[in-house]
C-alpha cells in the first residue's frame, strides 16, 4: 500500500481518537484574554507544539522504533517516561483517553495478534498508561509510514487540535487557523533533526504560562473542553 | 569507638559533567582563567540531618568544599523553634565559567529541616564554559524539608545545567522551590534573556527505584520566543515548586491552593498533581521577585499547615 494513504487517514482531523474533546488549555486562555485573535493564536499554537516538540515527539520517535524492532519493553519504556513526563492531571487524562482509542481502533486495523492488542491488553490491565504519541508510534510503524512522517504527523495533530477548538472559542476564521497551521509547518522539519536524536531522559518543555492555564481549567468549571 | 550511626560521605567531591548534554554542546571549551572544577570552582556539600537523643532534630554530618559554606544549624523558626535552619552560603560569589557544584541533602527518619541561600544565586557572564551543579535529597520515612532559596540571577550569556535527584519515601515531605529569574533586569539597559542557556531537570524516585516524575526544561532564549503566550509572556520572574507528600497530605494542599491569574499585579500562579501520586506542582509568574517569593513562601505555609500544623512565619525584613 502507498504509505500517504495511511498517512493521510492517521493525521485526518476526523480520525476517531477524540481530539476534538481537548484544547490544550485554549478554552481558559481565551477567556483569560491571553488568546483573542489570530496572532496570539498562532504564538499559543506554537507553545503547544514547541512543548510537544521535544516530549511527545520523541517518545513516538522511540515508541516506533521500538516497534519496527519488536522491541516490546521499550515501547511500555517509552509510554512511562512520557507519562512522568507530563506535569499536570488534565494533560495525562488526554494522552490516555486518546491513546486507548487508537489502540481499540489498531486492533480492529492489525487484528487479535498485532502488538496493538498486546499493548491494549496492558492498558486495560493497568501495566501501562496507554499515551497517544506511544501508539501513533506503533500505528505509523504498522502501517509502514515513515519515522519522518510520524513526527509531522504528531506535531501536526497537536496544532490542528488546537485552531480547531479555536474555532469554538476564539474570534478567528477557518481562513486564520489554516494559516497559522501553514506557518507552523515550517518549523517541524528543523524540530525532526534535533529530536530524532534524543533520549528519553533528554525530553524537555518549557511553557509555563500554558502551564498555568492548564490548572486554571482543571480547578475551574469550564467545560466545553476536557482540557 | 562507636560504630557511625549513617554511613557518611567524606570524600572528594563527586565529579560533575554535563559535557554530553545536547545543549551543552556549544560550551565546551576549557575557560581562559581557572580550569574546569579546579580547587574553588567545585563547591560540595554533604549536609545530613538526623534526631538526636532527645528527639530533636539536628545537622549531624556537614561536609563542604569551597566556594559552598554552610557553618551551623539554627533555630530560629519563631513557629517551629525545633526547625533547624541552614543558610547555604557561597564564598566565590556568582557561579562563574567552568564552575561545578554538587549538593547533598540526606534526612534521617523523622528528621525535619529548613534550608536557604544567604542571598539570590547569581550566574555570571560566561564565555567559553558553562556551570552546572547536581543535587541530591534523600529523604527517609517521616521526614520534612523545606528548600526555599533566593532567587536564581543568570547574566548575559550566562549556561547553566542542573540535575536535581529526589528520593523520597512516601511518607516524607519535600518543599523544593526554585526561583529563576529572566536576568539583570535594572543593570545597564536591562539584561532580560540575555542567557544563553538553562537546562534544568528534577526527578523523583522511591526508595524502591520506583520512578515517580521527570520535568526538565532547557530555556534558550535565542531560539524560543519567550515573549509569546503561552511561554513566559509578558512576565520577566518564573518559580517552580515541587512538594513531594502523602496523597491525603497532597489533597488538603490542592483544595486549600486556588491557581489564579492578577492581571493588575501581574502575578500568576498554577497548582497540579505530579504523577506517581507524588505529589503536587506549583507555578508562579510575576514581574519581580518580591512577589513571587510571598507567593512562594505562602504556599509553603500552606504545606507546613497540613503536614507540621503550624505556618511558616513571616520572612524577615532584611530579606
Amino acid at each position: 500500500m502507498n504509505p500517504i494513504l495511511p498517512l493521510l487517514q492517521f493525521s485526518d482531523a476526523t480520525f476517531p481518537v477524540g481530539t476534538f474533546s481537548f484544547s490544550n488549555g485554549l478554552e481558559t486562555a481565551s477567556y483569560e484574554g491571553l488568546v483573542h485573535d489570530a496572532a496570539s493564536l498562532e504564538q499559543y499554537t506554537r507553545a503547544a507544539a514547541l512543548q510537544a516538540a521535544f516530549s511527545d515527539g520523541v517518545a513516538a520517535l522511540h515508541a516506533y522504533r521500538a516497534a519496527l524492532e519488536g522491541r516490546y519493553d521499550d515501547i511500555l519504556a517509552a509510554d512511562e517516561a512520557l507519562l512522568r513526563f507530563k506535569m499536570n492531571d488534565e494533560a495525562r487524562l488526554m494522552l490516555k483517553r486518546m491513546g486507548k482509542k487508537l489502540a481499540e481502533l489498531g486492533v480492529h486495523l492489525w487484528g487479535e495478534d498485532s502488538l496493538m492488542a498486546r499493548w491494549l491488553e496492558d492498558i486495560k490491565a493497568g501495566k501501562t498508561p496507554g499515551c497517544y504519541p506511544v501508539a501513533q508510534g506503533m500505528a505509523f510503524a504498522a502501517a509502514g509510514i515513515g519515522e519522518r512522517e510520524l513526527y509531522a504527523s504528531h506535531q501536526y495533530g497537536v496544532a490542528n487540535m488546537v485552531v480547531s477548538a479555536a474555532l469554538r472559542c476564539v474570534r478567528v476564521s477557518h481562513y486564520d487557523t489554516q494559516r497559522i497551521l501553514f506557518n507552523l509547518a515550517a518549523d517541524t522539519d528543523a524540530h525532526y533533526e534535533q529530536a530524532r536524536a534524543m533520549t528519553l531522559d533528554q525530553m524537555h518543555a518549557f511553557v509555563p504560562e500554558m502551564d498555568i492555564m492548564a490548572s486554571l481549567h482543571e480547578k475551574g468549571k469550564m467545560r466545553m473542553f476536557m482540557n | 569507638m562507636p560504630a557511625p550511626t549513617h554511613q557518611r560521605h567524606y570524600s572528594d567531591a563527586p565529579k560533575v559533567d554535563f559535557d554530553s548534554a545536547p545543549e551543552m554542546q556549544p560550551y565546551l571549551a576549557e575557560p581562559d582563567a581557572m580550569y574546569v572544577g579546579c580547587p574553588g570552582k567545585h563547591g560540595y556539600l554533604n549536609l545530613g540531618f538526623e534526631l538526636d537523643k532527645t528527639g530533636k532534630s539536628i545537622m549531624r554530618e556537614l561536609d563542604r568544599r569551597a566556594p559552598l559554606i554552610v557553618q551551623q544549624e539554627l533555630y530560629f523558626d519563631e513557629e517551629m523553634p525545633d526547625l533547624p535552619c541552614v543558610y547555604i552560603l557561597s564564598s566565590g560569589g556568582p557561579n562563574v565559567d567552568g564552575d561545578r557544584y554538587v549538593q547533598r541533602f540526606t534526612m534521617h527518619e523523622g528528621s525535619m529541616a529548613f534550608v536557604s541561600t544567604g542571598a539570590a544565586t547569581k550566574l555570571a557572564e560566561m564565555r567559553r564554559n558553562y556551570s552546572g551543579m547536581t543535587q541530591e535529597f534523600n529523604l527517609e520515612a517521616d521526614t520534612y524539608l523545606e528548600y526555599l532559596p533566593e532567587p536564581i540571577i543568570p547574566c548575559r550569556h550566562t549556561r547553566f545545567i542542573c540535575d536535581t535527584r529526589i528520593v523520597a519515601h512516601p511518607t516524607a515531605t519535600l518543599f523544593y522551590s526554585e526561583i529563576y529569574m529572566g536576568g539583570r533586569k535594572y543593570y545597564g539597559d536591562g539584561e532580560l534573556f540575555q542567557y544563553d542557556v538553562l537546562s534544568v531537570c528534577t526527578h523523583g524516585e522511591r526508595p524502591d527505584g520506583e520512578q515517580l516524575f521527570r520535568e526538565k526544561f532547557v530555556i534558550d532564549p535565542a531560539r524560543m520566543p519567550l515573549r509569546d503566550a503561552g511561554f513566559m509572556g509578558p512576565y520577566d520572574v518564573f518559580a517552580n515548586v515541587i512538594v513531594l507528600t502523602p496523597p491525603d497530605k497532597a489533597a488538603a494542599i490542592y483544595d486549600a491552593t486556588e491557581p489564579f491569574i492578577d492581571h493588575d499585579k501581574k502575578l500568576a500562579a498554577g497548582i497540579t498533581h505530579l504523577p506517581g501520586e507524588a505529589g503536587l506542582l506549583f507555578k508562579v509568574l510575576g514581574m519581580e521577585p518580591g512577589p513571587v517569593k510571598a507567593v512562594v513562601r505562602e504556599f509553603c505555609s500552606r504545606v507546613r499547615l497540613a503536614v507540621k500544623h503550624r505556618p511558616v512565619p513571616p520572612e524577615f525584613p532584611w530579606r
